[in-house]
Parts: structure tokens; C-alpha cells; sequence
């Protein structure tokens, strides 16, 4: 396996990212290539420029905090601050891919990876044989083959589903300047577009947190057949703020998907029927099977529909159940 | 007097191990060569084509491009296979290409980033012919079967009948019959370094090909007849091998077509596989259909077996000749079976070719048989240890179908495997979620039978010692991480009395080394062993007459010594340092050599198909496995796992019980998690290490080896095989506490979660159902 002949760019500074992302046009931003270079080595969407985000100061710590994105997921896993701050963001982080890909992998690659689907994912030769994919040579989907369609490919992150139960916001930054986004707004329902209103040349430079978010327990449930390697085949993050101490009333919660579709999701109906309520194992039950009613999982990836969707009321539940204290 | 300390039954690092942890030893990818190409080959987009023309212009665009090779050229459609009874492989389509992914036609570059580019370039045009994807449509009769051999115009490629004693009064006069229906996936060996060679067309017409293989010798001749040329002009060298598990065990096209570009071309040709390309070259597990039924009498007595398998051979012959009698005739043990019949049926289809993986033939076969096992000890209400302990085959008897048992310590592993893992405080009485269940096993140590009809010596060994006093091993044993080097290091210093350090060995090149067939059928250590032993002893006697003539005492009295040195039995102050004696061996004679040859004994019966399954000796084990599953998820989580094997005599406890670990490891892959799997077009879908799901660390439970010794008779000081036989038990021991933990059989393997899942709604609604009658 050998990436293809293309140019890499390391800049080190903002502005001249941005200069080298005008000059050459049609590029990838590179941050710690775990998911883009595999993609390039199967020829999938292959462009000709890449511009390595390593160097930039404004995406290291530093600058952009402890949720900067050019932090590797292993300086995610084992930050201090965070560990105080946003628990299970480590714990999240700890429960992707392998310790050797934390070590290259960054927080903004896990939440800008590429959506996946067993029809794309896969060598040229591959989809030679396949009539491809729309997301790569095709002019029609082969999950859903409907005229018009959407590419319906599976995102896969599972940082994203739990920094969107923490409420978080995206900074990101074009030549024009920086603009914030909450991280829930951040993505497009189209594996192909991926993210909404993203300006040309725009780049994440970190995520910040709201003011309250220590106040808030999240718990992150993984889906996915090996316990280390594999992406998540379903996720599912649940926050509770407390009203009164730890396993009294719900104050406030949120409810996030992930690997159920296209785009990681907040479940907004389903968290506003945790509040008011005290945690108990018919809520998280109740809760679960509507998420599992809600879900369409696509046939894309290694595990079937019908057993994802009836794990997402596990996931949900455990996820929910996992907020108590006594758990 | 200080004799020799044995090293056998001790722990120490495999000889190769520093060679390979530094990062210094010398795998094909590492080799260079100058002026060499880069092959890379272009695969079939059909799943079932006859290929009319290969168009390599727009490949020769590229910078660097040198060679296409197309179906049609000399050599290409000349047919080689690992058995001579099913040569039907071909390097390129001759002129059907076989599956989705199959080798069509390859290029050759200056390098491998154009061979890569040439290759997507190459426009093939084909006439798409209906493809066989299902093993049961492949029994129906077609106009267009996949190989000229087939039987009766169907894909059948090969069918096995076998019975032997009054099977049908055996299950007429039963007590308890117990069995059903059981499905495998295909599984890959999923050895970490790819398949790969360099073709070397040498300068005075030879031809050398270094390839990452098992059977060096194998390769050899496919070579001479597709390249038609004869062996002494062709050279194949092993270099260090990245694990095998079977999967390098046949020659193979890419092989065949490094070496007729290296023809073309006249350089050297580098051809490195991608990891689904190793997938697509597959020669893995059998997907297989398995039925059987188990009879047997009130006190738990074994009457009698029937069993049917259909398996699904996909594109090429291979090994499956053999892996259709194996999935009957390797369940004739570790129990006493007075009646068997047995039918198999292998199938042709348009997918990668399954062959031989560790464990070959016996691990399906395996599963079917210890789950009917287990069902019938709960039938009668008896323990399944003691169901198994009460029908083990005797030492020194035979099977019905002829196979010779001699050591046995299948006895001692059931006691052994109960007592450590706490069976009689655990079995049926752990919370719900919780199991724990037992597998058994039996396995060749070596194919008795040679492939090809010869009275050539399975195995010989040289040896060869000059003044440097260094003990140079010839063999073409293949070590491909499983420890052959060590081992025939080890039986060498031992009948020699020297130390290990003192020897190397040389098994990786036909130019040199006699002809050993290969790692394949757990034969390695029991014939080259052998072999070694008897190369060693005769280089000893060599040393003994040269103590003699030094000190004037009689040559049989000399024994080995402490520290590398002779000494007489008669007087234990005559002692004769090793490189003394061997000094006066080489006076007036030079360098001395010495070589050991093993044949396997005349074994089995008179009738058809007799000789599968023959070996000079077999390994037994009993392995247990304790698992948590969780009824919600169906995810099984094995907590621990007890695997007793009998080896016959540990040379090395530390191999031994890495090859336990390593195959409880692979076993626990095709037990939960791993297949094949393909699209309705027959193209595979999960070829790659991310979506073909090998259990990685964090999911190996602790593993508990014990090692049990029946120092067999003929074994090289007394070992027998430890490296497949111990893959099939830990399936049906997972099998068996899944259903222990939740009380579900799986009649699926693997045992996924969404299956175990399934097969608990199915329980729970026939539960439902029953409860409603009542």
C-alpha cells in the first residue's frame, strides 16, 4: 500500500495555511492522517494538495486550550484538565482506535473523519468491480439506490457525541476571520457535505466548553465487536445536570448519537424527557426503546441494522443508567 | 561423572528470536535486488468471466512501465496445484477467470508506485458467464462448470463415502441420539506478513524465486512444470517467513507469474501482496455445512457417528481433496467409536479458493461433534468429563478406519484440564450469564502419506562440521514463526552433547538443503525431528571413534558430558573435550557429514481413501473455557481459559506453550468473531484487518497451558505435534459455556453476538410457545 504522488504543505502559521490553501485550491487538511492517508492509499477522493495542520501553533495547546484540535487523542486521554473538567471526554478518547493511532490521531480528525460505508471504504480495485460508490466514482448510492439520493454513509467519531452532551462549540477560522458554532449545528445530513455552511478554507482551531459543564455527568456507551480498534457500530452519550445533588431530579440533559447516521445527533425530544424525572431503570428503559424506535441505521456497516437498532436502547440505557452515582 | 544436562523440557527463546525483535532479520519485503521491477497484479472485475483480451496500452503510458503478462502467453495457462490429484490452478485465466479479485493479468514496473498506476490502466474484455456462489447450487448440474474435473457436468469436486461397522443398528439400538445441523463461515489465517516473492532470472538460464512460503519443496516443482523447466534449474529460497497458519502451504499464481515476467523481462521482478489481496488469495478455513448424529447407549457408551459435510471449496482444488476426508475421518478420535459412517462433499464455487489453516480439516468437524457431546452428557445426566474419560480411545489400539494410536495422554489432560480450572465447583452451577464448558480433540502429528507417490524420505537432514567447530543443519524444514530451526537445533545439540549456540541452521534454500516437504499437517517435528535426531546421532558415533583413537577405550563406551565433552563409561577421568574429538574426526578426513532421513511407517487399511488421516502418532487434548455473556448484548466475554495438551514430550516448554496461547488466540477468532464475508456478487466484503475482526489483546483472556507428556514412542525424544490440534477444542469449549451461561446451543459459527442474540429470542419465544400449549 503506497499513498499517491501529491504535495504536502507544512505550514506553520494560520495565515499561511490559508495562503497555501488559496494558492493550490483543491486540498485536503491533514491532521494526524490515521483516517485521510488510509483513504488516500485506497485512491478514495485523492487530491492533490495536502496541508498539514502539525505545525500550527493556534491548534496546539498552548494557544487553543486543552480541547485544542491539533492535540493528539492521546493528549486528550490523559489530560489533567479535562479529566477535571470533562471526564468523559478522556474516557472517550481512550476507547478509540488503538494507543498507537492515539498517539497520531487529533481531536479535530476524529471529529472531521471521513463518514464510512462498506461500499466505500474499500481499494480501487475494489470498486472497479463494484460500479463504485456515489461518495467516490458513482453517480448512485449502492445503500439506497434512489434517484437524487444523499450519500447516507455512516459517521463514526465518537468524541463528537460526547463534546455535543457536553454542549461544546466549534472555533474554527477562515481568512475572513473566526466564527464559533455550536458543535450540534457543526455537521450536514450528507456523508459527502458533511458540515454545514463551511465556509471555503475554514479550519477548526479548537472547542471550548460552556461555563457549566463540570456541573454536567455524561456517560459515553460504545458499541463494537472488539474492545480496542474497531469504530463504533452505535454510540450513545447521555448528559444529566442534577438539580439537587447527584441522582436527584434531572435539571437538564441531552442525549447524542453517533454511528447511526450520516451525522452525529442530538436527540433533543428524548433528553427533554429525562428532566423533571428522577434516574430509574424504567426511565432509562422508556428512554432507550424510543431511541431505538428513532434510529435508521443504514446496511453499511460491519454489523446489521436490525441488531444496531436494537442496541441503541441498550446503549442508551446503560448510558443513562451510568449517570447515577452509585454505578 | 558430570554428564550432559538435557535442555529438553526447558524454557528458551526460539534461535531466530533476536534475529527477528531487533528488527536485523530478513523478510522478503526487506530484499533488494538490482535492477528489479515491480509487479502488481490486475484482478478480475467479474465474478465469473471468460477473459478475451488484455489491453495494456494506456498502462504503458506510465513512466516506468516495462511488461504486461496476459492469459495466453507461455506458461500462463499451464496448471500446477499443491495435489497432484486436483492440479487446477492456472497463473492467469486459462481463459476463465474464476472469482472477483482473481488474477487476470499483472504489469511490471520500474517502480512500485507506477506498477501501481500501470495496473489500474489495464483494460480487460470479457464474456461474463453465470457464476456459482452457493455450495448447494453448486451440486446442480451447469453448462458452464468452473473446473473440466467436476463430477456429472455439477461444481462437485470431490465426494468422500465411508462406513464402517453396523452404523444403522448402532441407532436403532441407542439409548440417546444427539446432534443437528451446524454452519461455518470461512475464515482467512490472517498471518501478519503478506504474501510476497522476487522472481531472480539468473544469468546461466536459471531461474531463483525467494518467496515468503511454507513448502519450499512444493514450489519447486510447480515452478519446473509451469515454467517448464527442470528443478535443478530453478532455486527457491525462503527467507525469514511473517507466519503461515497454512495459508502459504500451496504454490501459488502470483508465484507462477512473478517468475514468467522475470522471464519476459530478464530483470528481477518484486510482487508484494496488499492485505486484501492476501484475502482474495484466501486457501483459508472451508466454509462448511456439517451434520451429524451421535448414538449412544443408557451408561453414556459411544455406538455409534454419522456425519455429512458440504464444503465450500470456492475457485481452486487446493487441499481440499484431503480437507473432505479430514472433516470425517480426524473425528474417529480421542474417542472409541464402534460404528462410523461419513459422507463429504466438496464444492466448487466463484470465490476465493479455501485450502488448508490450522487445525486443517478437523475444527468444524470438531465443534459439531463436542456440542452433540456435551448435549448427550446432559441427556444422560452425566458429567462431560466423564462422559469423554469413559469413551477414550486405549493406547496401542486401532481406530476403525485403521489408524494406528500408540501414546495417548488424552486421559491425563481431561484430569488435568478439570482439576485446574475448578470444573466440579463451577459446571451448572454458576449465576445465569455465567458458563463454563468443556472441548476435546485429537490431531495428526504428520501426514503418514507424502503428496506425491515417492520413495523419497519425507524429511532428510544434513549436518555439516568443519573446524570452526560450528554445526551447520541443512533441512528444508520451514520455520514460519512456529520454532522448526529451534527444534532441529535442539534435537541435533542433544544427540550431539553440544550446545544449542553451537548450530545453525540453514532450512531455507532447495540449492542446499535435502528435501523436507514443508510445514504443513504438523509434520515438522516429528519427521524433521526425526530426521535430525538420527543426522546428530550419526555425526556422535563420528565423535565417539575419534574419542577412541585419542584415549584407546572402546568408542560405544563414550557418553555425553558436562560442558560440550565425551566421556567413558568405564573411567569417568577419560574425558574428551568436543572440539578435541573433533579435530581428530577431521584429521586426514575433512569437514564431517552426517545425514538423518524420516519415513513414516506402512500405516492403514486396504480400502479407498485409507490413507487420510494416517499419522505415526496423534495429540489430544481437553481445553476448557469460562465465559460471561451478556443476554442483552449477546457478547461473550471468555474469562479465562484452561487448555490441556498432550505433546508427547515439551522440547521447549516456552514453545510449546506459546503455540497453546497462540492457537486458544486464533481458535477464540473463528469461536466469536471472525468470517468472510461476501456481497450477492460474490465479492468479498471485509477484507482488511479492520473489518475482518481478529480478537485483539484486550479481548485474549488469561490462558492456563498445560502441557502433558506421553513421551511417544517414536517421537523425536518423544514429542508430537502442538501447533494445529490445539485450535479446534477451545471452539466448541467456548460453544459449550455459552450454553452453560445462557443455556442456547449455536448452531452458527462464529458466535456473534447477533446470533447468540437470535438464538435467545428463538429460545424464549419457543419457551413462550410451549408454556401456551401447556
Amino acid at each position: 500500500m503506497r499513498v499517491p504522488d501529491l504535495q504536502l504543505h507544512r505550514p506553520s502559521s494560520l495565515d499561511e495555511a490559508f495562503s497555501t490553501a488559496q494558492e493550490h485550491g483543491e486540498h485536503d487538511l491533514l491532521g494526524g492522517g490515521t483516517d485521510l492517508l488510509c483513504n488516500y492509499k485506497w485512491r478514495l477522493n485523492v487530491r492533490p494538495h495536502v496541508i498539514s495542520l502539525r505545525h500550527l501553533p493556534e491548534l496546539r495547546e498552548e494557544q487553543g486550550g486543552p480541547l485544542a484540535a491539533g492535540r493528539t487523542l492521546h493528549e486528550i486521554e490523559h489530560c489533567a484538565v479535562l479529566q477535571r473538567l470533562c471526564p468523559e471526554v478522556p474516557r472517550a478518547a481512550a476507547k478509540i482506535a488503538t494507543p498507537l493511532i492515539r498517539r497520531t490521531a487529533t481531536l479535530g480528525g476524529n471529529l472531521h473523519l471521513d463518514t464510512r460505508c462498506w461500499h466505500f471504504n474499500q481499494t480501487a480495485e475494489w470498486r472497479l468491480a463494484h460500479d463504485s460508490c456515489l461518495k467516490a466514482e458513482a453517480d448512485q448510492c449502492r445503500v439506497q439506490p434512489v434517484p437524487g439520493d444523499v450519500c447516507v454513509a455512516t459517521y463514526s467519531g465518537d468524541l463528537a457525541p460526547v463534546l455535543m452532551a457536553y454542549g461544546a462549540t466549534a472555533v474554527v477560522a477562515s481568512p475572513e476571520g473566526e466564527r464559533t458554532v455550536a458543535l450540534r449545528d457543526y455537521f450536514a445530513l450528507d456523508g459527502i457535505r458533511r458540515f454545514a455552511d463551511r465556509r471555503s478554507g475554514e479550519l477548526m482551531l479548537r472547542l471550548d466548553l460552556p461555563q457549566d459543564a463540570a456541573e454536567w455527568t455524561v456517560r459515553y456507551e460504545k458499541l463494537r465487536l472488539r474492545e480496542t480498534f474497531d469504530f463504533p457500530e452505535g454510540g450513545v452519550a447521555v448528559a444529566v445536570r442534577w438539580s439537587d445533588g447527584p441522582g436527584s431530579e434531572v435539571a437538564a440533559a441531552r442525549v447524542a448519537t453517533t454511528a447511526y447516521d450520516s451525522i452525529p445527533r442530538l436527540h433533543e425530544d428524548l433528553a427533554e424527557r429525562l428532566v423533571g424525572r428522577r434516574i430509574e431503570e424504567e426511565l432509562a428503559e422508556e428512554i432507550g426503546a424510543s431511541l431505538r424506535d428513532q434510529v435508521r441505521p443504514m446496511k453499511n456497516t460491519s454489523m446489521s441494522p436490525a441488531y444496531r437498532k436494537k442496541m441503541a436502547r441498550v446503549l442508551c440505557k446503560r448510558a443513562i443508567l451510568a449517570c447515577l452515582p452509585s454505578s | 561423572m558430570s554428564r550432559y544436562t538435557s535442555t529438553v523440557g526447558s524454557r528458551f527463546p526460539l534461535i531466530d528470536s533476536m534475529e527477528k525483535s531487533s528488527g536485523q532479520g530478513v523478510y522478503i519485503e526487506d530484499m533488494r535486488f538490482s535492477g528489479m521491477l515491480y509487479a502488481r497484479l490486475v484482478r478480475s472485475t467479474e465474478t465469473f468471466a471468460r477473459v478475451d483480451e488484455v489491453d495494456f496500452s494506456q498502462a504503458a503510458e506510465i513512466e516506468g512501465f516495462v511488461a504486461g503478462l496476459a492469459p495466453g502467453e507461455p506458461g500462463t495457462g499451464n496448471t500446477f496445484g499443491v495435489l497432484p490429484i486436483s492440479e487446477d490452478e492456472t497463473p492467469l485465466p486459462a481463459p476463465n477467470s474464476l472469482y472477483s479479485g482473481a488474477i487476470v493479468a499483472a504489469v511490471a514496473c520500474e517502480t512500485e508506485i507506477g506498477a501501481r498506476e500501470a495496473a489500474l490502466r489495464v483494460q480487460v474484455r470479457s464474456e461474463e458467464l453465470p457464476a456459482t456462489l452457493r455450495p448447494k447450487d453448486a451440486l446442480k448440474e451447469t453448462d458452464h462448470p468452473i473446473h473440466s474435473n467436476t463430477v456429472a457436468g455439477t461444481n462437485l469436486h470431490k465426494a468422500v463415502d465411508q462406513e464402517f461397522g453396523d452404523v444403522d443398528g448402532a441407532f436403532e439400538g441407542a439409548s440417546v441420539v444427539t446432534g443437528g445441523e451446524y454452519v461455518f463461515d470461512g475464515i482467512n489465517h490472517g498471518f501478519t506478513e503478506p504474501i510476497g516473492c522476487i522472481a531472480v532470472p539468473e544469468s546461466n538460464g536459471r531461474m531463483s524465486l525467494y518467496s515468503a512460503t511454507q513448502v519450499p519443496h512444493y514450489l519447486h516443482r510447480a515452478l519446473a512444470k509451469v515454467l517448464e523447466m527442470p528443478m535443478h534449474k530453478i532455486r527457491v529460497y525462503k527467507p525469514l517467513v511473517g507466519g503461515g497458519f497454512g495459508g502459504k502451504s500451496d504454490p501459488f499464481p502470483h508465484e507462477m507469474v512473478a517468475a514468467l515476467l522475470a522471464r519476459k523481462t530478464g530483470r528481477p521482478v518484486k510482487l508484494i501482496f496488499d492485505r486484501d489481496e492476501v484475502f482474495l488469495n484466501n486457501h483459508g478455513r472451508h466454509p462448511t455445512e456439517y451434520k451429524i448424529k451421535v448414538a449412544a447407549d443408557q451408561e453414556g457408551r459411544l455406538l455409534g457417528l454419522d456425519a455429512h459435510s458440504r464444503i465450500d471449496g470456492g475457485a481452486w482444488g487446493s487441499f481440499g481433496v484431503v480437507t473432505t476426508y479430514y472433516n470425517g475421518v480426524l473425528s474417529q478420535g480421542p474417542y472409541r467409536l464402534p460404528s462410523f459412517r461419513y459422507s463429504g462433499r466438496r464444492v466448487y464455487t466463484n470465490k476465493p479458493a479455501s485450502g488448508a489453516m490450522r487445525g486443517h480439516g478437523a475444527v468444524n468437524a470438531r465443534y459439531a461433534l463436542e456440542t452433540a457431546l456435551d448435549e448427550m452428557a446432559e441427556r444422560l445426566k452425566l458429567d462431560p468429563f466423564d462422559l469423554r474419560a469413559q469413551n477414550a480411545l486405549p493406547p496401542n489400539t486401532t481406530t476403525l478406519n485403521h489408524l494406528r494410536i500408540t501414546s495417548t495422554g488424552f486421559l491425563e489432560c481431561l484430569e488435568r484440564a478439570r482439576e485446574r480450572s475448578g470444573w466440579d465447583q463451577k459446571f451448572r452451577k454458576m449465576p445465569y450469564g455465567r458458563g463454563i464448558g468443556l472441548g476435546c480433540g485429537f490431531y495428526i502429528s504428520g501426514s503418514a502419506l507424502p503428496i506425491h507417490r515417492t520413495r523419497t524420505p519425507q524429511s532428510t537432514v544434513h549436518i555439516k562440521i568443519d573446524v570452526d567447530g560450528g554445526v551447520t543443519i541443512h533441512s528444508l524444514a520451514a520455520d514460519i514463526g512456529q520454532g522448526s530451526d529451534t527444534m532441529l537445533a535442539q534435537c541435533v545439540a542433544e544427540a550431539m552433547g553440544v550446545r544449542i549456540d553451537r548450530c545453525r541452521v540453514l532450512a531455507k534454500d532447495t540449492d542446499t538443503a535435502p528435501i523436507d516437504l514443508g510445514s504443513y499437517s504438523s509434520r515438522v517435528t516429528f519427521m524433521a525431528g526425526n530426521a535430525a535426531l538420527r543426522a546428530g546421532e550419526a555425526i556422535f558415533r563420528k565423535l565417539q571413534r575419534a574419542c577412541a583413537r585419542l584415549t584407546g577405550k572402546s568408542a560405544d563406551g563414550f557418553v555425553k558430558g558436562a560442558d560440550e565433552t565425551y566421556v567413558h563409561l568405564d573411567d569417568d577421568s577419560v574425558v574428551v573435550p568436543y572440539m578435541d574429538a573433533l579435530r581428530e574426526a577431521l584429521a586426514d578426513n575433512g569437514a564431517l557429514i552426517a545425514k538423518g532421513a524420516y519415513i513414516a511407517p506402512k500405516l492403514g487399511g486396504a480400502f479407498k481413501g485409507s490413507g487420510a488421516g494416517l499419522s505415526p502418532s496423534y495429540s489430544y487434548q481437553a481445553f476448557v473455557a469460562e465465559v460471561e455473556v451478556d443476554p442483552e448484548t449477546g457478547f461473550v466475554r471468555c474469562e479465562k481459559i484452561w487448555a490441556a495438551h498432550d505433546c508427547g514430550k515439551a522440547l521447549n516448554r516456552l514453545a510449546v506453550e506459546g503455540q497453546l496461547e497462540g492457537s486458544v488466540h486464533m481458535g477464540m477468532g473463528q469461536a466469536l468473531t471472525e468470517q468472510m464475508l461476501y456481497l450477492n456478487n460474490g465479492q468479498l466484503r471485509n477484507g482488511s484487518f479492520l473489518d475482518y475482526k481478529i480478537p485483539s489483546p484486550v479481548d485474549t483472556p488469561e490462558i492456563e497451558a498445560i502441557v502433558v507428556e506421553s513421551n511417544d514412542p517414536e517421537g523425536p525424544l518423544g514429542a508430537k505435534e502442538c501447533g494445529e490440534g490445539a485450535l479446534a477444542p477451545i471452539i466448541p469449549a467456548i460453544g459449550n459455556a455459552i450454553y452453560d451461561a445462557i443455556g442456547v446451543r449455536l448452531h452458527e459459527v462464529p458466535m456473534t453476538p447477533e446470533r447468540i442474540l437470535k438464538a435467545l429470542e428463538q429460545k424464549r419465544k419457543a419457551e413462550e410457545k410451549a408454556g401456551a400449549r401447556s
